[in-house]
């Protein structure tokens, strides 16, 4: 196994457990109360409009939707790490059939663990204090995976005989 | 579990890449849950989804008509409901999704036995114990919404989330456990050649992983786009959506009431196909790059594997574009998933024979 393979399979490995663990604590600690606070919010935006109060009304609808926000990001994080390890995996097993010098390759590994490691940390960053840092973090990330994974086709194409194996 | 002792390696295994126990039962559990997933995914599409979001709409808009009569507790009652009704969707979608990445998960590490440095034994153990929870936590998942609050110790959680809850963590540490195998090898130093098997089916693993990566780009450049629209404030956000349904139920503007939940209808439409689009397109890609290592392991024809790599890369494309086409077409777009995602599911049920096949005819000598 090549430096390149060792490091996309072992962060690949990484993150899944991370994942796997990270999706556990989150049903357990926080799925099922974000799930019910945000149905108890809705309904309470209905209530409080029924009782002639459309001020609270709209609070509760405002607070409907900031969970809703938080639900979404704190599950596309969990979902974006689990995929984004079979990815690294998958080219990890394939690296020897990518036409790449050493450094380029030992280059594509980087770019490609780093930002399958920062994107769903940017997404679940979103939720809390840096919100900004966050999304900072999300657009170079997406933009690593999608020019890693161009690099990765581009290489494989580039050697008809040895993506053949 | 003894997992140390003799550790396993050198070119032999690595040349028979379904040689070993470890490799069959992950291979075949994968395979099995990914199948199974689909199958699930496509009964629950057609039977249980769509009633269900119309049952959903019906029951908020039964909750906006008590609202000028100042029903509170009729309002919560139908909220219950949805609560319900959103239950029975998350957790079939949980359990469809969760079975299909353990598949992919059992797939990639049955291709890393080579490589993780356990004796056979536990890694055969190792094996089972990630097959046996990754059956367990979609199986779980699913009964949750049947199961309840029945018997539960705990106030909100039911047992079937106990259960999922500890087969998720149980299938964290059974990752965890082969991370640790590859890491001694990865200490270890020792070089494997990484053998191809009985050879063949290039056109199809070609086929396959040109198609993979294609879909993965796609998945991406889709995810990056919908996000930049949601961001962009062109979308109109679900909040006002709501607060505009309290506000003319309130006043009793039925007419106004009734474009407010014809907007609601169509904003939940855009939002569940476009998220099951990116989701899918990076699914099918993934799908298709592991199938593509397993093309040299089948006993067929080039030109059967060619036949079935054509059909799983046209149903991968084809599955989300289905999806997509729902917005303007309706049900011509869940057809169109539907019959992409059988042929998928056919071709992947090809694959699993010709693997039993392959394994059937060169286990005989295998440790």
């Amino acid at each position: 196994m090549t430096t390149p393979q060792r490091m996309l399979i072992l962060t690949g490995l990484f993150l899944i457990a991370f994942t796997m663990a990270f999706g556990v604590w989150y049903a357990v600690f926080d799925e099922h109360q974000t799930l019910v606070g945000m149905g108890v919010q809705m309904a309470t935006g209905f209530a409080e409009m029924a009782a002639g109060e459309p001020g609270a009304s709209s609070e509760a609808l405002e607070n409907y939707a900031a969970l809703s926000q938080e639900y979404r990001r704190e599950v596309h994080a969990h979902g974006h790490w689990g995929m984004l390890s079979l990815v690294l995996i998958i080219i990890g097993l394939a690296f020897n059939r990518l036409a790449l010098s050493e450094r380029h390759g030992l280059l594509l590994a980087w770019l490609l663990a780093l930002s399958a490691t920062l994107f769903p940390l940017g997404v679940l960053m979103q939720i809390g204090p840096a919100a900004g840092l966050g999304k900072l973090l999300t657009v170079p990330a997406s933009l690593g995976m999608v020019v890693g994974l161009l690099v990765s086709a581009w290489a494989l194409i580039r050697n008809p005989q040895r993506a053949a194996d | 579990m003894p997992l140390n002792g003799n550790a396993t390696s050198g070119n032999a295994i690595a040349n028979n890449p379904l040689g070993t126990n470890s490799q069959r039962v992950l291979t075949i559990g994968g395979l099995l849950l990914i199948a199974g997933g689909m199958l699930f995914g496509e009964i629950f599409a057609i039977f249980i989804l769509h009633p269900n979001n119309a049952r959903i709409g019906e029951a908020m808009y039964a909750a906006s008509q008590l609202i000028p009569q100042g029903d509170v507790e009729g309002i919560f009652g139908h909220f219950q409901a949805i609560g319900g009704f959103l239950e029975n969707r998350g957790t079939k979608v949980d359990a469809h999704s969760h079975a299909i990445h353990v598949g992919y998960i059992a797939l990639l590490l049955a291709a890393l036995q080579p490589w993780v440095n356990f004796s056979e034994d536990g890694k055969r153990r190792a094996a089972w114990f990630f097959v046996a929870c990754g059956l367990g936590l979609p199986v779980s998942i699913f009964l949750i919404h049947y199961v309840g609050l029945a018997y539960s110790p705990v106030e909100h959680i039911g047992w079937a989330s106990i259960m999922a809850d500890l087969f998720g963590a149980l299938l964290s540490l059974a990752v965890f456990l082969q991370f640790l195998g590859l890491w001694r090898h990865a200490r270890s130093g020792e070089r494997l050649d990484t053998g191809q098997g009985p050879g063949g089916g290039e056109q199809a693993s070609r086929l396959l992983l040109a198609g993979g990566l294609l879909l993965l780009v796609w998945g991406f450049l889709y995810g990056a786009f919908y996000a930049a629209w949601l961001e962009s404030g062109k979308a109109i956000p679900e909040v006002d959506i709501l607060k505009s349904i309290v506000t003319n139920a309130a006043s009793q503007n039925q007419e106004l009431l009734g474009q407010d939940f014809a907007a609601y209808g169509k904003f939940q439409m855009y939002r569940a196909i476009n998220v099951a689009t990116h989701t899918h397109i990076n699914e099918m890609g993934i799908l298709l790059l592991l199938l593509s290592f397993a093309q040299r392991l089948l006993p067929y024809s080039d030109s059967a594997r060619t036949r079935w790599a054509i059909l799983a890369v046209a149903g991968g494309f084809l599955l989300p574009v289905g999806i997509l086409l729902e917005i303007p077409y309706g049900v011509v777009g869940s057809v169109i998933a539907d019959s992409a995602g059988f042929a998928v599911i056919a071709s992947l049920v090809a694959m699993l024979l010709g693997l039993l096949r392959h394994i059937r005819s060169a286990g005989e000598g295998a440790p």
